[in-house]
């Protein structure tokens, strides 16, 4: 039904790419005449033989000598442990009391995005969620336990646990409530906060299945149950299948321990699903022939249709992106008209592989095709970027639009919205829009229309019944 | 150990037999070219099976499978150790102890360690959830509203109207609950605390008010059922219970998701791929920018912070939701009788009952003050309540 609503219509992709890229080229032969006129009086003085501009001034941080550059720097032995430089300090971790549980012990801090390079989070930038404080294990006093349906129960000191041949594999991890603030409208005018509910890392531990091959899980064993160790023994119900697959126990977060944050000294991971899923602290799998009905699988990360239906057990982040820069936090006030600029961004999905990236110029109602960059992994996140010719004055509303191996692609607000409405919290994945003002800041806009309804019917759009 | 391995090969041959009816094993057209062996998921996507000691784009140690089942570290848990952490509950009753309790009782207990964050009858404060909103059969019709318009009523979802197991409550409280002392009720008090919320949420077990006075024992508590036991999909419990998910998710319009044909990714929207009534919604009033610290770009030396510690924006901060306010159990600022109290039993007495918690105030009002800044606060409070 919600395929009618929106004719698909298929076109020559080059064709509308090479609108925008001779839409590009004119505004670039405009900017360089520019540029020629500006500087003529400081060319016209050029020192002979040499293509510098004759002044005996400069930028002082060039022209004088620095401290750093004239003095001894610190010797090896301070911060055995690095440390980012001190002019980094407003990269960090933010929160907001709307988003939080009384004094922050159940709440959530999430990750300056805008400030990342790359696919790989640091980890003391890693989001942090929890439901009992972030716990302070003493690892020499850390036990997994292995129960239920399996022919040998087991404890494990953390010792022996890593003894286990491990796995490395990189992964994001997205809290499903990321973007769930902003099913009636865009609230966040910052990235941080709009899609920082995730991050992602290259994680090191033991697949479950290679445990479990000597404890001899029983026949009608179908779910598990992980549960943590931390004060609010937080749990979650994973089915057989995903344990079977790629579900893991990790300690490692990019080449170290995890932090105390991500559940030190270990804790569940499983690929491409619900954050929430990844129990931390781990201490306990158990193994049983039904679910289990944990608090955060029922009052919580579930999905309420319009219907009055709930969806649960909803387990992976669908398919998703982002454009990061430019963003509200670090705009394009800086650009002259005709600069050469980078737009670039992240793509993911719990569902498989990013297979490319679509951006538009005006909210998703036309796209060009992105690039796709560097290491393109399962359920990972993916960069991609497309090259643009800034001009001064223009609006634009930046929208991406990702797609997966598996055959998922983003909805528009309007298609998400239609089968799910307005009050489900969760697994929000339309395309989002940043619209570049005329004087090149960005803010953080939605592109949909008004939903309405009949009595308890089906959502429609405003209009157009 | 020749359980498990049957048990994959079972798992896996089922994945095949449903993914020829519902999306047939498909190569991936991956970027790199490479034919990349997937398989459809429980959830709705892909995984990637070891194929050629290849899993996506990661080699694998294929040792590893064919050792696993030879290694045997650890060691088997003793009984003791077992009780001691399988306190789960699950749906059925399983693992649900014996005692009793009433509202009455229950009622006594939530005015010591719970209104303090859940408000008063489990209305909610704080930040925290509220566990009743009224008579849970009339809120669970309220699951169908959307607010569409600022004017109109959302859902309700509390315990009442939402949760679909009673089971979920008993276990929450007993091993996650009161907040600051999780672990800390007996059975009894815990059948006395479900009873209170049950009245609350207006509850009847076979036909029968739960009043104040409601006997609710294991028997009795395995014959809650939920107003809203059957408003989620897909249907997880009994055998089918892990097939109806896969099924569910192999459709993504369950969940509002768009597809594409993966094999012929040009035939994608490229224009007018929006609505035409799609128009650009901006931020309304300011929206939401109660971000700390506060957003910033600047690359610069962090400022020398100020050390002068201020004891009223720390009360403000830490201790106001519960001392602020009548009604929330704790002794209220300038309320110089209940502080007359406290005062009359010395300074050190009020800062060691604080540093360490006292009836329902956990210990520090769980700030992180420290025991200095702690103390300062408790000299701020009674100065203004003497």
């Amino acid at each position: 039904m919600i395929n009618n609503l929106i004719k698909e219509k298929i076109v020559d992709i080059k064709k509308s790419q090479q609108d925008l890229d001779s839409f590009d080229t004119k505004s670039i032969s405009n900017s360089r005449r520019d540029f020629l006129a500006k500087t003529a009086a400081l060319s016209a003085t050029a020192l002979a033989g040499t293509s510098l501009l004759a002044s005996e001034k400069g930028d002082p941080v060039i022209l004088e000598p620095t401290i750093w550059g004239t003095k001894w720097g610190n010797p090896v032995t301070e911060n055995l442990y690095g440390m980012p430089s001190k002019y980094e300090h407003n990269v960090i971790r933010r929160y907001s009391k709307l988003l939080s549980s009384g004094n922050y012990r159940a709440s959530i801090a999430v990750t300056p995005i805008q400030d990342l390079s790359g696919i790989i989070t640091p980890n003391g930038l890693f989001f942090s969620r929890c439901h009992g404080g972030v716990a302070q294990i003493d690892p020499n006093e850390h036990r997994l336990m292995i129960t239920g349906l399996v022919d040998k129960p087991l404890v494990l000191t953390m010792k022996q646990l890593k003894r286990y041949p491990s796995v490395t594999r990189t992964h994001f991890i997205e809290c499903p409530a990321n973007g769930g603030q902003e099913w009636r409208g865009p609230q966040y005018n910052s990235l941080q906060f709009a899609k920082g509910f995730m991050s992602c890392a290259q994680w090191t531990g033991v697949y479950i299945k290679d445990i479990l091959a000597d404890l001899g899980l029983k026949p009608d064993a179908t779910w598990m149950l992980a549960e943590g160790g931390d004060s609010s023994h937080m749990g979650r119900t994973i089915p057989i299948d995903k344990v079977l697959d790629d579900a893991m126990i990790v300690w490692g977060q990019n080449g170290e321990a995890l932090r105390p944050e991500q559940g030190y000294p270990i804790r569940l991971l499983v690929p491409g699903w619900e954050g929430n899923l990844c129990v931390k602290w781990l201490r306990r799998l158990d193994f049983a022939n039904g679910p289990w009905a944990c608090k955060e699988e029922t009052a919580k990360y579930t999905v309420l249709k319009p219907t009055g239906k709930a969806i649960q057990h909803f387990y992976a982040n669908e398919v998703n992106s982002t454009v990061t820069s430019p963003c509200p936090e670090i705009d394009w006030t800086d650009l002259k008209d005709g600069d050469i600029v980078e737009i670039e961004g992240l793509a993911w999905s719990g569902m498989g592989t990013i297979t490319g990236v679509d951006l538009s110029y005006d909210g998703g109602k036309n796209y060009v095709e992105a690039k796709l960059k560097g290491l393109i992994l399962p359920k990972c996140w993916t960069r991609w970027s497309y090259m643009h010719t800034y001009k001064e004055g223009q609006e634009l509303l930046l929208t991406s639009r990702a797609r997966d191996d598996d055959g998922n692609i983003q909805p528009t607000i309007d298609q998400e919205e239609l089968v799910v409405g307005v009050e489900a919290v969760y697994h929000r994945n339309a395309v989002e829009t940043w619209k570049v003002e005329k004087d090149g800041k960005v803010t953080h806009v939605e592109v949909r229309s008004q939903l309405d309804r009949k009595g308890k019917g089906p959502l429609f759009i405003e209009g157009k019944v | 150990m020749f359980k498990i391995n049957k048990k994959i090969v079972v798992s896996v041959s089922t994945v095949a037999v449903l993914s020829l009816g519902l999306s047939a094993c498909m190569e991936n057209v991956s970027p790199t070219k490479s034919p990349v062996q997937t398989k459809k998921g429980i959830d709705g996507g892909l995984s990637y099976p070891v194929i050629n000691g290849k899993t996506s784009l990661y080699d694998v140690n294929e040792q590893v499978a064919k050792d696993a089942k030879k290694i045997h570290y650890g060691r088997v848990p003793t009984a003791a150790e077992y009780a001691a952490w399988n306190t789960d509950i699950m749906p059925d009753g399983t693992g649900l102890p014996e005692g009793e309790g009433t509202a009455d009782e229950g009622s006594d207990i939530y005015d010591a360690k719970c209104v303090m964050c859940h408000g008063d009858f489990g209305s909610g404060g704080g930040g925290y959830p509220a566990l009743s909103k009224g008579n849970a059969y009339e809120l669970q019709k309220t699951l169908t509203n959307q607010r569409l318009k600022p004017d109109e009523d959302g859902p309700v979802r509390v315990f009442g109207s939402y949760w679909p197991q009673a089971s979920t409550l008993w276990w929450y409280i007993k091993d996650a609950m009161p907040h600051p002392f999780t672990g800390s009720l007996t059975d009894n008090q815990v059948y006395s605390l479900v009873a209170f919320i049950l009245n609350a949420n207006e509850m009847k077990i076979d036909g029968v008010e739960v009043d104040d006075d409601y006997i609710l024992n294991r028997a009795s508590f395995l014959k809650i059922k939920m107003p809203n036991r059957y408003g989620f999909e897909p249907d997880i419990y009994g055998p089918k219970g892990p097939e109806n998910v896969r099924k569910y998710y192999a459709d993504p319009h369950n969940f509002g998701g768009q597809t594409y044909n993966v094999k012929k990714p040009a035939s994608r929207c490229m224009t007018n791929c929006q609505e035409p009534t799609a128009k650009v919604v901006y931020i309304q009033n300011g929206g939401i920018s109660d971000f700390h610290p506060p957003l910033s770009q600047v690359r610069s030396l962090p400022k020398v912070k100020n050390t002068g510690f201020n004891a009223e924006k720390a009360y403000t901060a830490n201790c106001a939701m519960c001392h602020g306010a009548e009604g929330m159990g704790a002794p209220v600022l300038g309320n110089k009788a209940e502080w007359a109290a406290i005062i009359s039993k010395g300074k050190s007495k009020a800062y060691s009952n604080g540093i360490h918690g006292i009836n329902g105030m956990p210990p520090k009002g769980g700030s992180d003050l420290s025991d200095n800044d702690f103390e300062s606060v408790v000299d701020y409070m009674i100065s203004k309540s003497k």
